[in-house]
């Protein structure tokens, strides 16, 4: 069955239409415009539910010529992310009216959770690689205004810049990754598959083989890499992740771990069948569990129960992508299941933690504890979700983590991967016991004593219980029986990612082999380590203030002050406030460019040179150069503008004898006018300004590169003329009487073929005119006014009328000219 | 004679306008302004090829007859002859802003002038 192309793009508009709503919609409900929000994602998934079962792509137009389509590709495992994305989506809503109560700018929070739910549906469903990238870069636009929410919080905004510095810096490495994909399926694929994503993942194959052929595997499986591992926030830039955590809670059980940062994530599945090989499971594989460990062990170092679940997030989204990288079809089992079950537990316990937040007043691990009494429903929840992100059977966490186990153990039996068949299941192993440990921990917040310290607890608003209990039953229902979970959902997506899918099984096991024993060994060090869970916490703690270069966030820190620092010296080197700096630059790196170009694309060539230039012209010309050289040698203004008119004038005789005898009019009458008025200026001002010759020598070399570039441009372009009159200069010639009525054919060019850009040009003329006119006169009237500085004598206001008038009646007599 | 004496000719030109907009009184940038746009007319004329001339190449036509002679560029002739109107309000325009900046600030030295913030 194919999908219905409306409903696919209904789904999609819909969040992006309620975005654009927003400030209207809020006017008439206020807060608790998160219920419409609720309604609205309710609606996107239901759209999405009736394509359930449904494969194949639909598209709709875009740029034709380039062949982009918005072209939408549905399967499982898109189905399951664009669901996963927008069911979250509506409980975060739900959530956030009691949340979010009172505070400022809650049309832009919504606005922008909207757009954001439209994008994250748009990645999980585009087909067509540019509406990917776009689609891509939404959520990470959307995601900075979120995190950068409480505007006036410095750190807010120092996270916000951080996570789009990483998060769309990486995406430009995806976006070349992508482009060299689309140049490689253009080739094998023909033109019309150049941006089709669909197609490519159609022919695996044809595209892994091109690619090897063309050198082109390698870049292009780090470039998607480096989109995907900055997005998904992997070592070693998952520090944006915990920083992003200054966001309001919602937005982080929404965007940062259940949503936006599985992007990375969910790429990576999608293009698992075309790039699986030997390359990828040492690259994610390594990647992912390398993530999955550090992150772990710094969670168990956190002192903020958000700061927990950030590092745990990113713990788990290495887990998501090392079950990627194996290239067992356990390996997709890992990634795909996990994803469903972290999305279920992680967003349950931001809530959970938004709810803590928001009912005991402190984020703080150590002045928490005991919350059992005070919030009981929380507590339960918190029971199921803390437990199946540790792993404890029969919790949904368990099954995924098994799969892992089950998929490292594999590995070394489809690969020769000598002691990297050792080491992934012993870094996995040693990765989750401090899994096991935080979890835990978070638990550990409602059970114990009740620290003094702790105030009074409120009880939270219905509406904040329900999104989690809705999770919690959830998981809940998966851990019960998860084959049903795996038949209905997984299943699906486990087709699209895995090289040899076949029907998935999972369940409690029954009798040992080696993953049962892991998880054993996982468990129990776990629950025998916890009694030392605060002299491993403070031992971490002191290791990294040891140490500071050992964490992530240092160096970037370090770079972006660097920059920064280096950015002002740079900026105040070039951009000084002198005229004869910016021309130096600008002329100095046109040069440059212009020569280089000319080097590299090997236009520099002795040609055969074909325009002839008579004895005439070319006496006019060099007339000209001498006059040109005259001004630059003046003495006073008077002596330089009277060279400069022999210069105009023979620049009209040259058009004369280049047969452009309306192109010398004008000049003629132009360069008349310039000179009274040059005159009449020059009237006001000294007539010699004696000024320090200064760097003479300096000028000049500039100068002689500018000419000598200027020289070989022109040998250059005029021999790269076609002989002969243009195609267009002959349909003019042509067309002059017949469709214009002229016999001059230049005349009926300006005024009828061409007739708006006259226009264009007489409406600058007259901006000039009126420009001159109100720089003049409104110099009279400046003198009452204080901006009348440094005493500028009041004489001169009586002069100021006779220059007036005559610019204004150079303006539109220029005009008429034309 | 070939394009070498254009080419040589409108190099000249360019950089003698350059090193008129580096120095430090206004009026001789706008006139480095007005020389380098005067020069890249003629460049953008030889781009349509120079044609002697003569009775026949001038895009004048000899009366509405169907005959048609080959005549020089007429397109870019209209484009150079909207690219003098536009030179000349730019300088006119350039030259009443320094005319002001000197009433203003009783210096022409884009230096000085640069150097007070």
């Amino acid at each position: 069955m194919s999908p219905d192309l409306a409903v696919v793009v209904a789904a999609v508009a819909l969040p992006f239409v309620a975005a654009a709503l927003t400030p209207l919609v809020f006017r008439l409900f206020g807060e608790t415009t998160g219920f419409v929000g609720t309604v609205v994602s309710l609606a996107s998934f239901g759209l999405l539910a009736t394509q359930y079962g449904t494969e194949g792509s639909v598209s709709l137009e875009w740029i034709s010529s380039l062949n982009i389509a918005l072209q939408f590709y549905v399967d499982g495992w898109a189905l399951l992310f664009a669901m996963l994305a927008t069911g979250i989506g509506a409980l975060v809503f739900t959530y956030s009216p009691a949340y979010m109560h009172g505070q400022a700018g809650l049309p832009r929070y919504y606005a922008a959770l909207l757009a954001f739910m439209g994008s994250i549906v748009g990645v999980a469903l585009a087909a067509d690689l540019v509406a990917v990238f776009l689609f891509w870069e939404l959520t990470s636009l959307c995601s900075f205004v979120l995190i950068g929410y409480y505007t006036a919080d410095d750190s807010s905004q120092y996270a916000a810049r951080m996570a789009m510095f990483i998060t769309v810096g990486g995406g430009l490495f995806l976006l070349v990754g992508l482009l060299l994909l689309s140049i490689v399926a253009g080739d094998v694929l023909g033109p019309g598959a150049a941006f089709d994503l669909a197609t490519m993942l159609e022919n695996p194959e044809t595209m892994s083989n091109a690619l090897r052929e063309r050198g082109l595997f390698l870049p292009v499986l780090g470039l998607l890499a480096i989109g995907a591992g900055t997005k998904s926030a992997q070592v070693p830039v998952h520090f944006w992740l915990p920083n992003a955590m200054a966001a309001p809670t919602p937005v982080s059980a929404f965007l940062h771990s259940a949503t936006m940062v599985k992007v990375g994530v969910y790429f990576i599945g999608r293009v698992r069948p075309m790039l699986v090989g030997e390359e990828w499971l040492f690259l994610f594989a390594t990647l992912g569990l390398t993530t999955m460990t550090v992150c772990a062990i710094m969670a168990v170092a956190a002192t903020d129960i958000k700061e927990l679940l950030a590092y745990s997030t990113a713990s788990h989204l290495g887990l998501m992508v090392a079950g990627f990288g194996f290239t067992s079809v356990y390996g997709a089992e890992t990634g795909v299941f996990h994803l469903l079950n972290h999305a279920l537990f992680k967003a349950a316990l931001f809530l959970v933690a938004g709810i803590i937040a928001h009912e005991a007043g402190t984020r703080e691990i150590r002045e928490l504890g005991g919350l059992r009494h005070d919030l009981p429903v929380t507590a339960a929840i918190t029971g199921v979700v803390a437990l199946s992100m540790a792993g404890i059977p029969p919790f949904n966490g368990f099954y995924s983590k098994e799969l892992l186990f089950e998929a490292a153990v594999e590995a070394s039996h489809h690969h020769e991967i000598g002691l990297l068949g050792w080491l992934y299941p012993a870094v996995a192993v040693f990765g989750s016991i401090f899994t096991v440990l935080y979890s835990l921990k978070f638990l550990s917040l409602f059970f114990g004593e009740r620290p003094e310290a702790l105030g009074h607890v409120h009880r939270p608003n219905v509406s904040l219980l329900v999104p989690p209990a809705v999770l919690a039953l959830l998981a809940a229902a998966v851990s019960v029986d998860p084959q049903r979970a795996v038949d209905l959902i997984v299943q699906s997506g486990l087709e699209a990612t895995a090289v040899d899918p076949h029907a998935m099984h999972v369940g409690l096991p029954t009798s040992y082999s080696t993953p049962v024993g892991m998880s054993a060994v996982t468990i129990g060090a776990g629950v025998l380590a916890y009694p030392a869970y605060g002299r491993i916490h403070d031992g971490i703690r002191a290791g990294l203030a040891a140490v500071p270069p050992i964490r992530a966030n240092w160096w970037y820190d370090r770079i972006v002050e660097g920059l920064t620092d280096e950015g002002r010296l740079f900026a105040e080197w070039v951009h000084n406030g002198h005229l004869r700096t910016y021309a130096t630059w600008t002329l100095a790196a046109t040069c440059a460019l212009a020569l280089t170009g000319f080097v590299a694309a090997g236009a520099i060539v002795p040609a055969t040179i074909g325009l002839e230039v008579t004895i005439p012209i070319a006496l006019v010309l060099l007339v000209a150069v001498v006059g040109a050289v005259a001004v630059a040698r003046a003495d006073s203004h008077i002596a330089g503008i009277l060279t400069l008119s022999i210069l105009g004038f023979m620049i009209a005789i040259f058009y004369i004898l280049a047969s452009a005898p309306d192109l010398a009019l004008t000049q003629l009458v132009v360069e008349t006018l310039v000179l009274v008025i040059f005159l009449l200026v020059v009237e006001e001002i000294p007539e010699r300004y004696e000024i320090e010759v200064g760097r003479v020598a300096r000028d000049a070399v500039l100068s002689v590169a500018v000419g000598v570039t200027v020289f070989v441009t022109i040998l250059v372009t005029t021999d790269a003329r076609p002989d002969g009159p243009t195609e267009i200069a002959r349909a003019y010639a042509e067309r002059a009487v017949p469709g214009g009525g002229g016999t001059n054919i230049v005349n009926v060019t300006l005024v009828d073929f061409r007739g708006f850009d006259t226009l264009g040009e007489l409406a600058v003329i007259a901006l000039a005119s009126i420009s001159i006119l109100t720089l003049i006169v409104m110099r009279g009237r400046g003198d009452a006014s204080p901006a009348g500085d440094d005493g500028s004598p009041a004489d001169s206001s009586g002069d100021g009328p006779t220059a007036a008038d005559a610019s204004t009646d150079g303006g539109p007599s220029g005009g008429e000219d034309a | 004679m070939t394009a070498i004496v254009l080419a040589a000719a409108v190099g000249a030109l360019f950089a003698l306008g350059t090193f008129l907009l580096l120095r430090r009184d206004l009026i001789r940038v706008v006139w480095g302004l007005a020389i380098i746009s005067q020069a890249a007319n003629v460049y953008l004329l030889a781009m349509g090829g120079i044609a002697p001339a003569t009775a026949d190449s001038v895009p004048v036509l000899a009366g509405h007859g169907d005959h048609v002679p080959e005549t020089a560029d007429p397109l870019v002739q209209a484009l150079v002859l909207t690219a003098i109107v536009i030179g000349f309000g730019m300088t006119a325009f350039a030259l009443v802003l320094s005319y002001r900046v000197y009433e203003e600030h009783d210096t022409l030295d884009v230096t000085e002038l640069g150097d007070r913030k």
